[in-house]
């Protein structure tokens, strides 16, 4: 009897492979955690840093002209753009000094609101006054009779001074008087409003973001009056401090959600926040996954679209680029022109772009594999082509189709680097000559020249111009599983994306949230847009706190 | 200390991905596909005969010849860049193997190409019909049938004489095995072209042991033409004998199924007159009384009194038509006798489906009659009803 179960006890091979099959996943999950426990943030107590906040402790001005004013000339005057203006008020006989950073005011505004008042014409006034320049009385009267300015502020500490200062306003100080008067805002030279140039629409605004973070917030609220649309105000950045703010309807917004994308925000710890792509990538769930889990965009509309969809965004001072969280799979492939055209072309324009993205991630994979392992796939006719097309290409397909890609790259490359009137010239010489050029020396073959030509035009077709970038990165993996193991490897390619895809979250919403996990609802905005009268209420998945869309 | 192991393992991971390369990868320009495949009785070419007088030979009793048609036949890159050989139609490479195994000969053109074949684009299977006289169809087909590469939808030929020849260059360019295949698009056209005979239902007729019909090829100077039907006796599998091309028409008239077509007849002045198939229908009915077996076949077709050559007669006269119509109805009858005196006394098999309509109707009596169906045919009374219908006589009166 044991020699019969004997008998049935595998060798040695199937035991190895047994092992293997259990070890490999064993160690590529673990490599996996040691590599992202190395590059996801580490967890940082969390920094409450609002905008009045300051770590210095506070230090008074002294009130004396000439210490205080030496003070400054300590602390930033030796920045050579720190202007500091000594001038005489004759009715009072006192020293007065005008600080302000070089190019952030309208000088004429200084000269006719502030030197002339106070050198000329505020002479009589003044004098009546009389000399108690230390008193409550005496600053009130300058505020409410002499000075023509809106905005006035009286400045005490010598912290908040010198950083009022380096953000563009204007101090005035007056010897005797305890505290500096903030005169003049500050208004650096700013671009004006164009249209959102990565974001092109045929029809929709032409109304893009700027640079400057108010004139943003402006934007948001222009698009329509809401008492519900709140904007909270943070400051990021621990070298050089900027504002950041965080936008979103509070009866829509799930307030789970507004407290992680807070509480993130506040984790946040960098000298600099160059971009919103910084903010970005230190408050994404996976730094590791190449599909982006922040959008990033340039529309308003887009933002207050995506905010009566409960969800949040992010401005961030100095860049025309909001960000907007969570974001889903679908979202990337959705332009704002399915929503204002009518619903059937909206409809076929997404499903062409659902189509063209799996174009662009998969074509060149397929071809490979079709090339190198199935040829009996492929119709005969289209076969008999091929061979003969082929015939005097001297690489195999993973080769040619990678000396194509990559050069198609670095010819993207290139026109995005390239001054604008010479960028159009250089992709059409560089894509029509090597294309030709490569087909007539036999490098490739000119059916590869076709698939890449699509896959590149397919790739253009994605509205999200990040999404695109991973694409364009997954693409080559794609390449190299299909040239490994043909049709199979490309299906294992496409499986392991879905995992990881379905496995992603982004601020807790699943990835793809509407296949998985499956919400019928909210298929009504997804390979369709079905007409605005159907979409009576918001995304299930946002979980919102207002769900219908109708009043 | 840990770093390192890490380093190592990072290191073996990528050098089992480098080294395992492409697995099993072929490129496609390496290989060459073989389009059609004839079979004749073994017989070496002088070719072969040559090279095995100088040793090129193997242990063999040269069973069967096997030819393929390899396209595309380039191996060199010697056109290209050419644009003026672009777009025409792809040249063709035949080459001729003897042996005793269809897959040892097969593997054998290996050693005489240097580009390997593959089966999945094999499109038609032409077997003479001397080599069907000598060994069933079973097993000439059983490698096709068991390969995993050749398609099911390959479709396959008879030919009287040798099957090698209907491969031979045409003038029109075109690659024969292909043109053959896409002659079976033209059933609209004429009734002569059966429906083709794929592997899949040739599997199932061979393994119900009926008798059935393959579509004839004839070659004549290069040139193709498909002509009647060869006749399959189910018991040996072996070729019997063929049909003509009247008799493929009528077994298009029997089954219903013909698309289109023409019935030619004379009329009493011995002009001809021909009758246009708009549509065809039939019924075939069995009636069983008792252990006797008798079928009535109702047919019934519109069509078109499309060419007269009897200038005196008026067509737009409904009595003229009326004649017509029957003129055509004898023809067709005559057609139909023809076909079944040949099937019931000459070859005695049944090839036009009436077991089919006797399997649905009746079961019973079929599961009794099935294995010798054949013979229990040849004795079954066959009654004809033919209404043809002339619905108009084209846009000219005379």
């Amino acid at each position: 009897m044991w020699t019969k179960v004997l008998s049935y006890i595998p060798d040695w091979k199937t035991f190895m492979q047994a092992g293997l099959v259990l070890l490999i996943p064993l160690i590529i999950n673990f490599g996996y955690n040691k590599i992202s426990s190395l590059v996801s943030n580490k967890n940082n107590p969390a920094k409450k840093t609002t905008a009045g906040d300051t770590t210095a402790p506070e230090e008074p001005l002294s009130g004396e002209y000439e210490r205080d004013l030496e003070f400054l000339k300590k602390t930033i005057g030796t920045s050579s753009d720190v202007h500091f203006r000594e001038f005489q008020i004759t009715g009072l006989n006192v020293r007065a000094c005008l600080v302000f950073v070089d190019g952030m005011q309208t000088v004429d505004f200084l000269n006719t609101h502030v030197m002339q008042v106070l050198m000329r014409e505020a002479d009589p006034q003044l004098r009546e006054q009389g000399r108690a320049l230390n008193t409550p009385e005496f600053t009130a009267h300058l505020k409410e009779k002499i000075l023509p300015l809106i905005d006035i502020t009286e400045v005490t500490e010598k912290l908040e001074l010198t950083q009022s200062i380096l953000k563009g306003f204007t101090a005035l100080l007056l010897d005797g008087m305890p505290h500096a008067l903030l005169v003049g805002l500050p208004n650096g030279k700013t671009r004006a409003i164009a249209e959102p140039t990565s974001e092109a629409l045929l029809r929709g605004s032409r109304i893009g973001f700027t640079e400057v973070l108010s004139e943003n917030t402006a934007m948001l609220r222009m698009q329509g009056k809401s008492e519900n649309l709140e904007m909270k105000k943070y400051v990021v950045g621990s070298l050089l401090k900027k504002n950041l703010v965080i936008a979103y309807f509070k009866d829509i917004v799930n307030p789970e959600l507004l407290h992680e994308v807070e509480d993130r925000i506040t984790k946040i710890d960098i000298d600099f926040i160059a971009e919103s792509g910084y903010v970005e990538q230190l408050i994404e769930d996976n730094p590791l996954s190449p599909f982006q889990q922040v959008q990033n965009t340039e529309r308003p509309d887009r933002v207050i679209n995506a905010l009566l969809e409960g969800r949040v965004a992010i401005l961030v001072e100095g860049t025309p680029f909001a960000l907007i969280v969570p974001v889903t799979f679908s979202m990337l492939l959705q332009s704002p022109e399915d929503y204002f055209e009518r619903w059937m072309p909206g409809s076929l324009l997404r499903t062409l772009r659902f189509f063209a993205s799996f174009l662009a991630l998969m074509a060149p994979a397929l071809y490979i594999s079709f090339i190198s392992f199935h040829p009996g796939l492929i119709p005969t006719e289209l076969a008999i082509t091929i061979i003969e097309a082929r015939q005097g290409v001297p690489f195999p397909s993973l080769i040619e189709v990678l000396i194509l890609e990559i050069s198609i790259e670095i010819l993207r490359e290139a026109g995005l680097r390239l001054p604008k009137p010479i960028g159009p010239a250089m992709g059409i010489v560089g894509g029509l000559i090597i294309g030709e050029a490569a087909v007539q020396a036999g490098i490739v073959s000119p059916f590869l020249v076709i698939v890449v030509a699509v896959t590149a035009i397919s790739s253009f077709s994605i509205p999200m111009y990040s999404a695109g970038i991973a694409l364009r990165v997954l693409r080559f993996v794609g390449m190299l599983f299909a040239a490994t193991l043909g049709m199979f490897g490309t299906i294992l390619f496409f499986l392991l994306i879905c995992s990881h895809i379905s496995k992603l979250k982004s601020f807790g919403v699943p990835y793809i949230t509407p296949f998985s996990p499956f919400r019928l609802q909210d298929f009504k905005d997804l390979f369709v847009r079905a007409p605005l009268t159907l979409m009576k209420r918001r995304p299930e998945m946002m979980k919102t706190g207002n769900r219908r869309r109708r009043s | 200390m840990f770093k390192r192991s890490m380093r190592r393992c990072c290191l073996l991971i990528a050098a089992m991905a480098l080294i395992s390369g492409c697995w099993s990868s072929k490129e496609i320009e390496d290989l060459s596909m073989y389009a059609g495949l004839a079979l004749d009785v073994g017989d070496p070419t002088p070719l072969e005969r040559e090279l095995e007088r100088k040793g090129a030979t193997y242990d063999k009793k040269n069973q069967i010849t096997a030819t393929i048609q390899i396209v595309p036949a380039h191996s060199s890159s010697s056109n290209q860049g050419d644009s003026s050989t672009k777009g025409k139609v792809p040249e063709f490479l035949n080459t001729t193997e003897t042996g005793d195994s269809l897959f040892e000969i097969m593997r054998t053109y290996s050693t005489r190409r240097e580009r390997a074949v593959i089966g999945h684009h094999l499109k038609t299977i032409v077997v003479s019909n001397r080599l069907l006289q000598k060994r069933g169809i079973d097993s000439i087909m059983d490698f096709v049938l068991r390969d995993n590469d050749i398609r099911p939808s390959c479709v396959v030929f008879v030919t009287e004489g040798r099957a090698l020849d209907t491969f031979a260059k045409n003038a029109s360019g075109t690659v024969p095995a292909q043109q053959l295949r896409d002659f079976l698009r033209n059933r609209f056209r004429t009734n002569r072209i059966m429906e083709g005979v794929n592997l899949t239902r040739l599997d199932a007729l061979m393994r119900t042991r009926q008798s059935f019909v393959l579509q004839n090829v004839v070659a004549a100077k290069g040139e193709l033409e498909l002509s009647g039907a060869g006749v399959i006796k189910g018991a040996s599998g072996k070729w019997i004998g063929s049909l003509s091309q009247t008799d493929v028409e009528s077994i298009s008239w029997i089954r219903g199924d013909g698309g289109g077509g023409a019935i030619k007849t004379y009329d009493w002045r011995g002009e001809p007159i021909v009758y246009e198939i708009e549509s065809m229908k039939s019924k075939q009915k069995a009636k069983i009384t008792g252990d006797d077996i008798s079928f009535h076949v109702e047919i019934k077709s519109e069509g078109r009194f499309i060419e007269n050559w009897d200038i005196r007669e008026d067509p737009s006269k409904p009595k003229y038509m009326e004649k017509a119509e029957q003129l055509f109805e004898e023809r067709l009858n005559a057609m139909l006798r023809e076909f079944m005196r040949k099937i019931q006394t000459q070859y005695k098999v049944e090839v036009a489906g009436f077991g089919e309509s006797l399997r649905i109707q009746s079961p019973k009596t079929w599961k009794k009659v099935k294995d010798r169906w054949d013979e229990v045919f040849s004795e079954v009374p066959v009654t004809f009803d033919i209404d043809l219908h002339i619905t108009d006589f084209g846009s000219s009166t005379k």
